[in-house]
Order: C-alpha cells, then sequence, then structure tokens
C-alpha cells in the first residue's frame, strides 16, 4: 500500500469514527425538530415537541428532581470525598486505615446493580425495624452519594498526592496551627480538584438509571427513569427535545469551562516566560 | 576567609544540640549523635554529600521531625517536643515553597497575620521587607510571575519576615544557576548581616560553605566529621574524608618511617615525606599526607633538599588566565594536581605536555592524616 492510501484510508477510517460517535446525536437533535408523531418519519420542521415538553408537568417535575438529586449529592460526596481523602493521604498509619482505603475504592468497581440491590435490602430491612426512611428522595440521595464519595476521593486524593508537601510544612513553620494550615494552604489548593469533583460527581448522578430504579419509591422518578420508562412504551419525540436541551446546556458549559482553562493556561505560560526574560 | 574572626563568643550559645540523633523505620541512622553549639550571630553551615542527614538535622530544628534522642535548646529553653508553629524559628525552603495562591506580599504578611498584628505593622513591615530583598514593584505578583531569583528572594522576605532567633536555610541557592548562585551568596549573606539574624544553613556546595559561613560542620553519614571555621578546615583537615571532600587535594599514603618529636618521615612510593606534626605517632603505621594543588610549585630544576619534592611527567595543562593546573603522572602512576599562579617566576613559563618536572612545597603546606 503507498502512502497515499495509507493517508485516505486512516482519514476515512477516522470519518468512520467520528459518524459513529456523533451521526445518533445528530439524529436525535434533528428528529427533536420534527413534526410527525412518529420518529422515524421526518414530515416538516416545527417546535412541536418542544411545546409539548415545556407542558409535560412529569417530565418537568423528573428533571427538577434530578438535579435537585445530582446537587445535593455532589455536594455531600465532595465534602466527604475531601476528608477520606485528606486522612488517607495525610495520617500514613491509623486502626481501619487500609479498610477505609479499601472500602473508599470499593463502589468504583463493584457493579451498579449490585451496589443497588445491597442497598436496597439493608434500607428496607432498616425500615421495617425503625420505620424509616420511606423509599424517595432521600434513598437515592444515600446511593448517588455513596458512588460519588469513592469517585471523589480518588479525585481528591490524586491532587494531595501531586501537591508539594512542603507548602503544608511552611504554612505550620510560619505559626499556622493544623487545622489553619487545612483551611489557608491545602484548601484553596484543593479547589480546583474539588471543583472536577463536584461536576463528575454530578453528572455521575444526573446520568444514573440503575441505583435509582432499586431506591427509588412510588411518586420519586428520576429524569433518566421517566426518558427509561417511555422510550420502553415506544418513543416519544419530547424526549428528544429534552435530550437536545441537555447536550445544548452540558456543551456549553464544558465549552465555557475548557475555553477558561485554556485561557488561564496560556496567561500563565506567558506570565512566566515574562517573569524569566526580566 | 576573614569571616572567622567575626564569630563571636557569646556564654550561652544561641543553639545548642545535645546529642541528637534520628533513627527512621527503627534501623536507619540519618543522624547520629550530633552534639553542636551555635553561637548569636553566626552563620552555621552544614556542609556534606548527597544522604549525610543534613536536611534531616535542619527539620529537627524547625520542628518538623522529632529527635529519637537527645535534646535541642535554644536561648537556653528546651525546645525539643515544641511544635513548628510554637518556635521562634524560621525556614527557607529549597524549593522556596511559595504559595502558588498568594501575592508576593501575602506571602510574606502571611506569618505576620498567624502573630495576630496589626494591619498596619504589618504592611509596614512587609514594605520593609520589600525594600530589603528590592522587590518592591513586584508586590502584587503571584510566585509564578517571578524569576527563579526573585523567587528566591521573597522565600527570604518571608522567613525573616517574623524576626526569628534562628533562620534556617536548606539549600537555600540549590535551585539557581551557576552564575547566579555566585552573586547571590554575597547578597544573602548582606542582607543576612543586615538584619542579624543567627542562620544554620544546609549545602553541599563547599565553595557555598566557605563564602557564607563564619563556621561549618562537614557531616558523613550522619555524624559531624569535622566542626570549624572554613579556613581551619581548609589548612587543618583532620582526615582523609574531610580533606577531599573540601577543595582539591593531593594525598600521598605511606608507612611512617621515623617519629620525631615535631616531625615525622613519611616513605611514599614517589618521595620521602618530612612532616611537621606535634602528635604521637607509630613506627610503620599508615598515614595520608595532604598537599593542596595551589600550594605546590614546578620547576625543571632538581630542588636541592633531599626531602618533600618528587619528579613526574606533565601530562596535562589547562590555561585558566589567573593559574594554570598542571597534572603531573609520577613514577608510581599517581597524577597529581598542580596550580601554578600565572606572574610565578619565569622558570616555568614554557613547560609543555611531556616535560619532565620537580613539583615541591614548603613544610607546613602538608597535613598529616592519620585516619
Ligand atoms: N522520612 C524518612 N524515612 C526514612 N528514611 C529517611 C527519611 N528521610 C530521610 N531518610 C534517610 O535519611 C538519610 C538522610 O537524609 P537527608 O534527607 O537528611 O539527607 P541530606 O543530607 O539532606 O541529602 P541531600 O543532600 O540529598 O538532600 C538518607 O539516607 C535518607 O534516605
Ligand atoms: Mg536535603
Amino acid at each position: 500500500m503507498n502512502s497515499t492510501a495509507l493517508k485516505w484510508f486512516g482519514r476515512s477510517w477516522m470519518l468512520l469514527v467520528y459518524a459513529f460517535l456523533f451521526l445518533p446525536i445528530f439524529t436525535l437533535v434533528a428528529y427533536s425538530f420534527n413534526d410527525s408523531q412518529l420518529v422515524t418519519v421526518w414530515s416538516h420542521a416545527s417546535l412541536r415537541w418542544y411545546k409539548a415538553l415545556m407542558h409535560d408537568r412529569d417530565l418537568i417535575a423528573a428533571v427538577m428532581l434530578s438535579l435537585k438529586i445530582a446537587f445535593l449529592s455532589a455536594l455531600v460526596s465532595v465534602f466527604f470525598g475531601l476528608f477520606s481523602a485528606f486522612a488517607l493521604h495525610r495520617y500514613r498509619r491509623f486502626t481501619g486505615r487500609g479498610l477505609l482505603s479499601s472500602l473508599a475504592s470499593t463502589p468504583l468497581v463493584m457493579p451498579d446493580v449490585i451496589v443497588g440491590l445491597s442497598l436496597l435490602l439493608m434500607l428496607v430491612s432498616v425500615q421495617q425495624a425503625l420505620g424509616y426512611p420511606e423509599r424517595g428522595l432521600f434513598t437515592i440521595l444515600l446511593g448517588h452519594a455513596l458512588l460519588g464519595t469513592a469517585y471523589a476521593t480518588v479525585v481528591v486524593r490524586s491532587r494531595l498526592t501531586e501537591m508539594d508537601s512542603k507548602l503544608e510544612e511552611a504554612a505550620m513553620d510560619l505559626g499556622c496551627r493544623p487545622w489553619q494550615v487545612f483551611t489557608l494552604v491545602t484548601l484553596p489548593l484543593l479547589m480546583p480538584a474539588l471543583l472536577s469533583a463536584f461536576l463528575l460527581t454530578f453528572t455521575l448522578s444526573f446520568d444514573d438509571v440503575v441505583l435509582s430504579s432499586f431506591l427509588s419509591g412510588p411518586g420519586y422518578s428520576t429524569m433518566p427513569m421517566v426518558i427509561f420508562s417511555r422510550a420502553r412504551l415506544g418513543l416519544n419525540p419530547s424526549i428528544n427535545a429534552l435530550a437536545t436541551v441537555t447536550i445544548v446546556v452540558v456543551s456549553v458549559v464544558v465549552f465555557a469551562s475548557t475555553l477558561y482553562s485554556l485561557r488561564q493556561a496560556r496567561q500563565r505560560k506567558r506570565d512566566m516566560a515574562l517573569a524569566q526574560r526580566e | 576567609m576573614e569571616n572567622a574572626s567575626k564569630s563571636p563568643l557569646a556564654n550561652e550559645p544561641l543553639l545548642r544540640i545535645e546529642g541528637v540523633s534520628k533513627i527512621y523505620d527503627g534501623h536507619i541512622k540519618a543522624v547520629d549523635q550530633v552534639t553542636l553549639n551555635v553561637a548569636s550571630g553566626e552563620i552555621f553551615a552544614l556542609l556534606g554529600g548527597s544522604g549525610c542527614g543534613k536536611s534531616t538535622l535542619l527539620r529537627m530544628l524547625a520542628g518538623f521531625e522529632t529527635p529519637s534522642q537527645g535534646r535541642i535548646y535554644l536561648g537556653g529553653t528546651d525546645i525539643t517536643e515544641l511544635p513548628a508553629y510554637q518556635r521562634p524559628i524560621n525556614m527557607m525552603f529549597q524549593s522556596y515553597a511559595l504559595f502558588p495562591h498568594l501575592s508576593v506580599s501575602d506571602n510574606i504578611a502571611f506569618g505576620l497575620r498567624r502573630d495576630g498584628m496589626a494591619k498596619e505593622a504589618i504592611a509596614e513591615r512587609v514594605e520593609a521587607m520589600l525594600k530589603l530583598v528590592q522587590l518592591s514593584q513586584y508586590a502584587k505578583r503571584k510566585p509564578h510571575q517571578l524569576s527563579g531569583g526573585q523567587q528566591q528572594r521573597v522565600a527570604l522576605a518571608r522567613s525573616i519576615a517574623k524576626q526569628p532567633k534562628l533562620l534556617l536555610l536548606d539549600e537555600p541557592l540549590g535551585a539557581l544557576d551557576k552564575k547566579l548562585r555566585v552573586s547571590t551568596q554575597i547578597e544573602l549573606v548582606n542582607i543576612i548581616e543586615e538584619v542579624g539574624v543567627t542562620c544554620v544553613l544546609v549545602t553541599h556546595d563547599q565553595e557555598e560553605a566557605m563564602t557564607m559561613a563564619t563556621r561549618m560542620a562537614v557531616m558523613s553519614a550522619g555524624s559531624f566529621l569535622q566542626v570549624g571555621s572554613p579556613k581551619a578546615i581548609y589548612q587543618q583537615p583532620n582526615s582523609r574524608q574531610v580533606a577531599d571532600f573540601i577543595g582539591s587535594v593531593n594525598i600521598f599514603d605511606g608507612p611512617v618511617k621515623e617519629n620525631h618529636t615535631n616531625y615525622v618521615l613519611v616513605q611514599c612510593a614517589d618521595a620521602l615525606l618530612r612532616v611537621p606534626h606535634s602528635q604521637p605517632c607509630q613506627d610503620g603505621m599508615g598515614v595520608g599526607v595532604a598537599i593542596r594543588p595551589e600550594k605546590m610549585a614546578l620547576s625543571r630544576k632538581k630542588p636541592s633538599a633531599k626531602v618533600n619534592h618528587v619528579a613526574g611527567v606533565v601530562v596535562e595543562m589547562a590555561y585558566f588566565g589567573a593559574h594554570t593546573s598542571y597534572h603531573v603522572k609520577l613514577a608510581s602512576g599517581k597524577v597529581l594536581q598542580v596550580q601554578v599562579q600565572s606572574h610565578a617566576d619565569e622558570d616555568n613559563a614554557d613547560l609543555c605536555w611531556g616535560d619532565q618536572v620537580y613539583a615541591s612545597w614548603a613544610d607546613n603546606a602538608m597535613v598529616l592524616l592519620t585516619q
């Protein structure tokens, strides 16, 4: 095979991969503007399904519930992730360190179905014994926070590992008590990691369907659960509209954050070059 | 070198280290039975190769490590168990450890704020510090917006802002390039002397220790080999290891042939050496005789004396402007390093590769090494 043929082969292969990745999304977006009731037949462009979406109380309630759970579980996950990562990083020897370390990472490798099932069994027996908790928002939140804490721990811990431990020593040397070292130096330096842990756990919770299905009760359906159950009854084009809205929101957020960090990196590079020249 | 005369003779030393050891993991002796006094106003250097325990000793002074044995006193009070944040000691870190999220002036103010100083007083002190290290116009910058040399000065300003009783410097110039390092050494000493703070500094660069310190300790494997002024250690090394570590040196080995009250005769492979020495030695004992390259002279003519010269062939020479460095190969195969001042007598002006020469030296150029 000569080099031009190879080049063309490479290009078409790349095109194929991109098509495979993005064609379904484009189709979905396109059909969300389709007037037809049938998902597979194009009639003409309209915003009919967006209007339908706005009046779909169930779906909107599901979205709100999902956002609420995602936000709260991300907060809880980052909070506990921060402290478990800090404990694992800082204290090299304490009773139960090995246990905490493996417990913190178990949910990462355990299939969601197993985690969901075991949580459900536990919650059912607790409820039988104490009459609490009723399955609903709280129990879903519990499951998501459990999973999220594991992820947040990993993210924060890796940042702690690459952080210069001399900075904490310098703070102590300059008169910081241990808790001041944490609040004045460690925490500000961990901010970017906490933010990315938050975004990660937020999305994890937002698109989870397995854990939610196990842990939710009547009247508490998250957005992915509603989409999933409707898809089984036959696709409804207003789901396409919802998906399109989600895609747009996510793209804007990702694009903005990428742009921001790129500009930060470039500014930093320029500053450093300038400082060296002086 | 005239720094040596400056070291004051106080009664109670500012810093007293008594039999301090640090043992890691039950068997790694990082610091082994170190005892040391540092007087107020001294700049004391800990010099040694990699892994000899310099940083560990310094970290015990700062309070980041607790000694396994021994006590540390500062101004007469026992600080061995005092946590780092309560010690009136500040440290300048090797990689500077400037807080990346704070500006230059906030970095310098960091320690002052922990002391609950008044706002105006802090601002005043920060300004004075910035002026001292000539960084006033960089107050608002973040550390990454500074060059290496500027970062080093911020680190210095931050560590002296609290007016510590003792300043610790861990490889203060280690991250700078060679050229900048030499000019910064003097600048650093000037600032330290202006502030009047007592210093313990760690370095593996012997030139740095010699230029900056009033007194120094040569360390190896966790303990001190020799403690003294740079001049004393250079001119009177007490062991082969110290002589080797400080500057370049030629060492002749051989047994003691004759032992007299104030000199010994040492029979080396290439010559018989007559070494002034007041300490008793035994006949036949193996010793080393150290001679600095710059204390040797080269000549084509055979010196008249019977002892203290060797014959050899020039195998290498390099012209450095102020001096010329020769490598002279002796009959035994040993290669001598000889440094000759450029304005020295004309006899060796045209020495060349392959020339037969004699190297000679004065009696007091030799140091007898019994260990
Ligand atoms: N936390 C630790 N645990 C175990 N061993 C250690 C620890 N810190 C230092 N050591 C060991 O103690 C010895 C002395 O280390 P130290 O850092 O004091 O050396 P150093 O003289 O500062 O060397 P360098 O010039 O390379 O910095 C080394 O052998 C090192 O491996
Ligand atoms: Mg070190």
